[in-house]
């Protein structure tokens, strides 16, 4: 049996990736798994509930937007700039990472995650979460209600989220701009 | 001369109009159906035994969806109903002295339901559905309140309606009763067997499926010509279930039955005012009932043994570029719970190949979904529906019409008329 192909070509971590051959029905998540060898983007649920596939999308006018890779198709994505997991650390000039994003350094910092499998969503979700705050920041009263808000629908199984709030608080507490008087 | 008389008929006639209005205004065209004797009590005996009964029967006229708010105390009222003339806000019903109907009579419980008109004369908005319940025999009014005033009573008071005027003078619905109040139809239908008048009772008087599924006219009368014919009800279709529109949307007699108790089947999952319905009320009917109902919107004296499976739709052809752009949608957005082939994950995710919203003519409540898609909804059982994520920044009008287009030709049998200004509507919440 073959699989019919489609050319596709986007952005992932900054790197365009040339036009390659993708079956038209395969899920995101696949392709960055077995085609870009970006294997953080964990599959959990498979059905869209868990939210640990998500990726960052910088969407035209440069806002961020969080994507399931599990239910979205790979061709969704043509033309688009996607970060994965991978892709938020700064890396020196032999690829190894020389400093963790503000939000990996946060859940570093509050000891936020156990196993992890849920944390590469978590990171996508956070940084898609502080974008809408510089763009649209939130009165100090609120900003409990919208972290529950952006994050609810991530799940985690071991730790009980209070050390992902606390960390997404800190951050957002400790960044200027993001909160109002 | 002839200018004087003209002016002095003018003038009787608008005398003899103000007469009339103002006789319809004070209510001396409304007629009470219910019999005089309902004034004498029912002894604490009779409440005692009619309360239990009454449970059910409450169950089954689906009481408690309304008189209980989300997140409110049980029969205390309080839920937001959207009409065209503004907001009702239901009302306490449990015996509560002050806020509630403790202080009801028998009667007064008995003019509220069947004629309208609560303690005290005070008028009922017809969005109580007491155009049907008329129809309940009196031993069921009977079961409901004694059942009612067992409840715990509730200190909720009743919230204020938003109704702009003149529909916020009560009275006035008079005039509305008299145009769309029905008379007494017999209880039973001789001609047709004990099944089929039992679900007729059910769906006309407790259940009250017409009060959403016939279009109403101006006045927001139920227009009994289209009766069950399907309307528009706060932004959703509520489908025609006559023996045609059910057929249309692959049901028989046993699979309506269960999914009037479940919530799920091949056709796609309750939502909206139906989940409701489900939940708080048809899945505890007994399976008699739910058949009774079942063979009696399809029109038949008994539940058959062996009925004809309803016919698969035959797909429409769609414009290449139609079906182009629809399929890209589908396999990058749709497929990966839906299926490449339509066809679901049981337990888990719908199926679309067979899915009653693509094969109903309105190709509106497809499209409210894809756009503002559905929470997760727990059903009857161990049942549970995983959220259905909102695509209205994912889908501009024209890739939203085109999925529509193809999907209802392709799996609904629906011709491709849906255009992205269609869309653009739903879009905005129109």
């Amino acid at each position: 049996m073959t699989l019919p192909m489609k050319k596709l070509s986007l952005t992932v971590n900054d790197k365009a990736i040339d036009p390659v051959d993708v079956p038209e029905g395969m899920m995101m998540q696949d392709f960055l798994h077995e085609y870009l060898n970006l294997t953080g983007s964990r599959l959990g649920c498979g059905q869209g509930i868990c939210h640990a596939c998500t990726v960052v999308v910088e969407k035209d006018d440069g806002t961020l937007d969080e994507v399931r890779t599990c239910i979205t198709g790979a061709h969704w994505f043509e033309g688009k700039k996607v970060r994965t997991v991978e892709g938020h650390a700064k890396r020196d000039a032999s690829g190894a990472i020389a400093e963790l994003s503000p939000v990996q350094q946060a859940f570093i910092e509050n000891f936020a995650f156990q196993c992890g499998y849920c944390t590469p969503g978590f990171v996508t979700g956070v940084t898609v979460f502080m974008d809408q705050l510089k763009r649209k920041p939130v009165a100090k009263a609120d900003l409990e209600q919208a972290i529950t808000d952006a994050l609810d629908k991530h799940i985690c199984r071991c730790t009980g989220y209070v050390r992902y709030h606390q960390a997404v608080r800190d951050l957002v507490l400790k960044t200027p701009g993001l909160v109002k008087a | 001369m002839t200018l004087r008389r003209l002016l002095w008929g003018v003038a009787i006639l608008a005398v003899l109009g103000v007469i009339v209005a103002g006789s319809i205004f004070a209510g001396l065209f409304e007629k009470s159906v219910v019999a005089k004797d309902i004034d004498q009590p029912l002894s604490a005996d009779q409440m005692k035994t009619l309360a239990e009964r009454g449970a059910y029967v409450a169950v089954a006229a689906d009481c408690y969806a309304c008189h209980t708010a989300k997140g409110g105390a049980a029969w205390a009222g309080g839920l937001p109903l959207q009409t065209p003339f503004g907001t009702i806000y239901s009302s306490n019903i449990s015996p509560d002295k002050d806020n509630g109907i403790g202080n009801w009579t028998r009667a007064d419980f008995h003019h509220a339901l069947r004629d309208g008109i609560g303690k005290g004369g005070r008028h009922l908005y017809p969005a109580m559905p007491y155009a049907s319940y008329r129809q309940m025999t009196p031993e069921d009014v009977d079961a409901v309140y004694a059942y009612l005033m067992t409840r715990e009573p509730m200190k909720v008071a009743n919230k204020k309606n938003e109704l702009a005027f003149p529909f916020n003078i009560r009275q006035s619905l008079t005039f509305w009763n008299l145009v769309n109040l029905p008379g007494v139809k017999p209880a039973n239908d001789p001609a047709r067997s004990e099944v089929w008048n039992r679900g007729h009772y059910l769906a006309d008087a407790l259940a009250h499926c017409g009060e959403c599924h016939t279009p109403r006219n101006l006045m927001q009368g139920m227009e009994q010509s289209k009766y069950l014919q399907g309307t528009l009800i706060e932004g959703i279709v509520a489908p025609d279930i006559t023996k045609d529109g059910l057929t249309r949307m692959g049901f028989d007699v046993p699979l309506l039955a269960s999914f009037m108790k479940s919530g799920i089947s091949a056709q796609g999952a309750m939502t909206n005012q139906m989940f409701d319905v489900v939940h708080f009320s048809t899945q505890y009917m007994t399976d008699d009932d739910m058949k009774a109902l079942s063979a009696y919107l399809f029109d038949l004296d008994a539940v058959p043994g062996q009925q004809a499976k309803p016919t698969v739709p035959k797909p429409v052809d769609v414009a290449p570029e139609v079906a182009a752009s629809a399929q890209g949608t589908y396999t990058n957005l749709c497929s990966g719970c839906h299926g490449v082939e339509g066809q679901g994950i049981p337990h888990v995710v719908v199926p679309l190949a067979t899915n009653a919203s693509l094969r109903i003519n309105d190709a509106r409540n497809f499209v409210h979904t894809v756009l503002h898609g559905i929470s997760a909804q727990r059903f009857p059982g161990l049942e549970r529906m995983q959220p259905m994520p909102a695509f209205e920044d994912k889908l501009t009008d024209q890739q939203m019409a085109d999925l529509a287009n193809w999907a209802r030709a392709t799996w609904g049998g629906q011709q491709p008329d849906v255009k992205p200004e269609d869309v653009a509507k739903v879009r905005k919440g129109g």
